[in-house]
């Protein structure tokens, strides 16, 4: 019973032999667990979509009646208390808004406990940690989907007509998903070691969607205060979707391209940070 | 897989683990936090205080330099008192710890019982509970489908798959987790406590499940406090408390275990008698703690009276040391060694000769004495003796019954064959 020597033990044996590090060996790592527990991410994000609407009454309506009551409440301030020039129908242009954040919003949600709750499985079984926020964003994405046909509706219903810019949908709900992802995975770690997060994070949650255009056009802010906001990368997402549902033309190249920048930064900072840390989670849950 | 060592290459290893911990609650604010991120992602310095061996105040080594290996086949049993860092090893195995210092490693697909129903949700039927933690677990989701019935069928829950989890009793979620993972095609074994849960057949079902594993050339590593399990299942053992305190064959490690966790013996009640000694010699009256089938061994008992008494019953068993099972039990009335009335002070001393007529492993011997008239226990010593039996006969079992086999007679078609 005396272990033979580690050198005599294949070099793919070591888990846990001190990592080669350096960015490469965690990129190798990161990508292998994803390809190995791909299935296991559908199984949860399955799993988290049961969850989500089991034994309630509305199923999948929920996912539809959140953005339509904002809509409702905001068309009521912006068309009728203070009327709001948008260059088309108010409330599409509102539901245009609200539907990406609301999916931004409850992808965060969900991950921000997907870790804490899930302590079970964090302290008593191995597998990639970060499939509890990607399932979180997931999920969030299918009521994306479910709330999108609503927005499609809206279109049909005032009238609006699609050019080939429809075709770079795909492109900015991508860069949301990738901004979304990095962002769930600096939250649900974040949440794990210092529970203050979940809190704090409401906060940020409701002072970023002022932040952002998602009822009005932020645009309209001008002063250094326009300078700040214009670093926001949710900005240029959000009227991503207006510019190539309703406007028909492509985003602005400039906003959109820094947007997805931003995105593919915090992806991968958050990516590795999460990757790193992810030894330490079942001792410090 | 591609399996490219050959089979004789350990598929668990643990070489000198070292496992710090933490005592209290971290009080860390989140202004700590921005800094950690950022060495988290730069890489730096990164835990450079934890792989020390020095241990702050509120530190202490769970596990100390633990070593040992399991080859495809080997089953290897860790013992342990609560706390001793059994499911500390179990983790770091199943990759959920990592090491303070040291290296360990598992080759191939590495099945865990560790908390069996783990991964159910209770809000979640059982077929889809068995999806998900058949998945949790590594199984792909066309090979679930296809066990399904089998493990639904194994774990005895077929009329309530539809069923909420929450709506199982605590056996049912239980049995069906470990059906789950008794379907599992592993090529490591990681086995926590999980016979504590379930039937009587329900746990034959998994012993035999396990020595099935076990013989398809599965390595497994069972974590238990039912020592007769261990004994059964496993080849090797290990007698863990935070270092290693024994490690090799399942029986020696049992008897420096049972051995150990005879400090909290049973005191002898102060009363009307009292048991003040008791010494377990052999033919030649030499004191002995180990033994052979067949030896004639002598336990003598001193006895002291505090008060004047008569109609004594002296008591002597045998149990085994690894689940208390009775082996023997018997008395003797005091008339019949003819002791009268004890006075107050006065020590007598008997002998209780035996033959060890008991198979391989370790026996506790107990006597007492009782006042035959009332049925009272006066005094109890509980080991007055451990006594460890070597032989290499038998598989199991407590009672030698000295089997004697040959072969009397040969016929090939009616015809007497001479050997």
């Amino acid at each position: 019973m005396i272990p033979s020597s580690a050198s005599s033990v294949p070099l793919e044996w070591g888990t846990h032999r001190p990592r080669r590090s350096g960015v490469l060996a965690d990129l190798q790592e990161i990508v292998r667990e994803q390809i190995d527990y791909h299935e296991l991410l559908m199984t949860i994000a399955r799993r988290d979509m049961l969850l989500r609407y089991k034994q309630t009454v509305m199923g999948f309506g929920w996912a539809i009646f959140m953005p339509v009551l904002n809509t409702i409440i905001f068309s009521v301030i912006f068309m009728r208390v203070a009327p709001l020039d948008t260059g088309m129908p108010y409330p599409v242009f509102a539901f245009a808004g609200l539907l990406p954040w609301n999916f931004f919003a409850s992808s965060l949600r969900f991950s921000v406990t997907s870790l804490t709750g899930n302590v079970a499985l964090v302290t008593k079984v191995y597998f990639p940690r970060e499939l509890f926020p990607f399932s979180a964003v997931l999920v969030s994405l299918i009521d994306f989907a479910v709330a999108f046909t609503v927005l499609i509706a809206m279109m049909v219903y005032y009238r609006m007509g699609v050019t080939w810019a429809v075709f770079f949908l795909p492109v900015v709900v991508l860069v949301q998903v990738m901004f979304t992802a990095g962002i769930a995975l600096l939250l649900s770690m974040a949440n794990l070691f210092y529970r203050d997060v979940k809190y704090l994070f409401e906060i940020v949650l409701s002072l970023w969607m002022f932040a952002t255009s998602v009822v009005y056009p932020i645009d309209r802010v001008g002063g250094r205060l326009a300078a700040l906001l214009s670093l926001n990368p949710m900005t240029p997402i959000i009227d991503g979707y207006r510019a190539v549902l309703l406007r028909g033309t492509f985003p602005d190249a400039h906003a959109f391209g820094y947007a997805a920048a931003v995105s593919t930064l915090v992806l991968c900072v958050g990516w590795f940070a999460f990757h790193r840390s992810e030894f330490r989670f079942a001792e410090n849950i | 897989m591609p399996k490219t060592s050959n089979a004789a290459d350990p598929v668990v290893v643990f070489d000198g683990v070292w496992k710090k911990y933490r005592r209290g609650e971290r009080n860390d604010s989140l202004r700590d936090l921005i800094p950690a991120l950022a060495r988290g992602v730069m890489g730096l310095g990164r835990h450079e205080r934890e792989r020390t061996m020095d241990v702050g105040e509120n530190e202490f080594w769970a596990v100390q330099d633990v070593s040992f290996a399991v080859r495809p086949g080997e089953a290897l049993g860790i013992i342990g008192p609560n706390g001793a860092g059994k499911s500390t090893v179990l983790k770091l195995l199943t990759k959920i710890l990592k090491p303070t210092r040291g290296y360990c490693a598992t080759r191939g697909r590495v099945g865990a019982l560790i908390e069996v129903a783990a991964g159910f949700h209770p809000d979640l039927t059982g077929r889809e509970n068995v999806f998900l933690q058949g998945a949790i677990m590594g199984m792909k989701r066309a090979e679930i489908a296809r066990k399904l019935d089998e493990i639904v069928a194994f774990a005895g829950v077929e009329d309530f798959i539809d069923t909420q989890v929450k709506r199982y009793s605590s056996g049912m979620s239980a049995r069906l987790g470990f059906s789950i993972a008794a379907h599992l095609d592993p090529d490591v074994l990681i086995i926590d406590e999980v016979l504590s849960v379930g039937d009587m057949p329900f746990q034959r079902r998994c012993v035999e499940r396990m020595q099935e594993f076990k013989a398809r050339g599965v390595a497994i590593i069972f974590v238990s406090h039912h020592l007769q399990a261990v004994v059964e299942l496993c080849d090797t053992a290990l007698y863990l408390h935070r270092s290693a305190r024994a490690l090799g064959p399942t029986v020696d490690v049992m008897a420096k275990y049972v051995e150990s966790t005879e400090r909290d013996r049973v005191l002898p009640r102060r009363g009307e008698i009292e048991i003040v000694k008791a010494q377990l010699l052999d033919a030649r009256g030499i004191p002995v703690t180990a033994a052979e089938p067949g030896d004639e061994l002598t336990l003598r008992v001193t006895y002291e009276a505090h008060r004047t008494i008569s109609d004594l019953t002296f008591g002597f068993a045998a149990h085994r040391s690894t689940d208390r099972l009775v082996a023997y039990d018997s008395s003797v009335a005091g008339e019949e060694l003819g002791l009268g009335t004890l006075e107050p002070g006065e020590q007598c001393v008997v002998d209780f000769a035996f033959r060890v007529n008991l198979a391989r492993g370790q026996y506790h011997l107990a006597c007492h004495v009782l006042h035959a008239p009332t049925w009272r226990h006066l005094s109890y010593l509980m080991p007055a003796g451990i006594l460890t039996v070597r032989e290499t006969r038998t598989y199991g079992g407590v009672a030698n019954l000295e089997l004697d086999a040959q072969v009397i007679e040969r016929y090939r078609a009616g015809i007497e064959v001479r050997a």
